[in-house]
């Protein structure tokens, strides 16, 4: 069966782990593997990290809004904030380059989030927000029993 | 998010981080281990992380700022028992060669040789 949700919160970093358990609990049918669950929380992390500290620099009030559906093994999900947009998401997107380097950021975010992702687009506008949206396709369960063998 | 900073003889410095490691728990955790690390001269950083259940690039902005304020440009870093999805995302930070496959006993034997010149 398939299913869709959607979640909002506000921009401070506890909510981080809740967005991180709530996609977990999502994603729970689909009977994950443990490498494929750990890249999943990954991704749901940093893009909700990104949202909370650069579209809203953690001001407790901006909203943070997941929509996910999941149809058949495939998930698909839009992280998205209404705050102060990228100026240059292609920049953004290199690996290493942070805007904060001040606050300990890695500047690794969005190459992890598209390595860990089957696909992944960002949108962004300075002043109106950012949008994040991935799919990530999970394997088909693998039965442990073999039937038919004498 | 716990960790438990150990500190062994020769300057090197154990660091044993347990449960969710997330930009919202490094903005606790990381002036204590900052603080912790003041006290001794250092040569090594040994990082475990057999008992943290995860880490996203949060945990790659720890460790290097950890690396650029305390470890010597002669010191060494090194990281123990990182899950598949944590090397991963070591690899694609440029910090891969710093995961070891030893023990945490292993390691710091293996670092006293180095620092020692066998």
């Amino acid at each position: 069966m398939d299913n869709e949700m959607t979640l909002s919160f506000i921009a401070i970093s506890e909510n981080e782990g809740l967005a991180r358990m709530v996609m977990t609990s999502f994603i729970a049918s689909l009977d994950p593997t443990i490498d494929e669950l750990a890249e999943f929380k990954t991704i749901v992390s940093e893009a909700v990290t990104n949202a909370i500290i650069h579209g809203y620099e953690e001001d407790g009030e901006g909203i943070v809004t997941i929509r996910a559906k999941r149809s058949g093994r495939e998930i698909t999900m839009t992280i998205r904030d209404e705050g102060r947009g990228i100026p240059n998401v292609e920049q953004a997107m290199e690996p290493l380059y942070t805007s904060k380097p001040e606050r300990e950021r890695s500047g690794m975010g969005f190459t992890i989030m598209e390595s860990f992702s089957d696909h992944l687009s960002v949108w962004s506008e300075p002043q109106k927000g950012t949008a994040i949206t991935f799919t990530k396709e999970f394997l088909p369960i693998q039965s442990n029993f073999v039937l038919g063998e004498r | 998010m716990k960790h438990q900073l150990l500190f062994v003889e020769d300057g090197i410095a154990i660091i044993r981080l347990k449960g969710e490691l997330d930009h919202h728990a490094t903005q606790t955790i990381r002036d204590e281990i900052s603080q912790s690390l003041y006290r001794g001269t250092l040569r090594a950083i040994v990082w475990n992380l057999k008992e943290l259940h995860f880490m996203d690039s949060a945990g790659i902005g720890l460790i290097l700022g950890r690396m650029r304020d305390f470890v010597p440009t002669n010191g060494k870093t090194v990281i123990l028992y990182p899950s598949e999805t944590m090397k991963k995302i070591f690899q694609y930070s440029g910090l891969g060669s710093y995961v070891w496959s030893t023990t945490e006993e292993e390691t710091i034997a293996e670092l006293g040789g180095i620092f020692n010149g066998q």
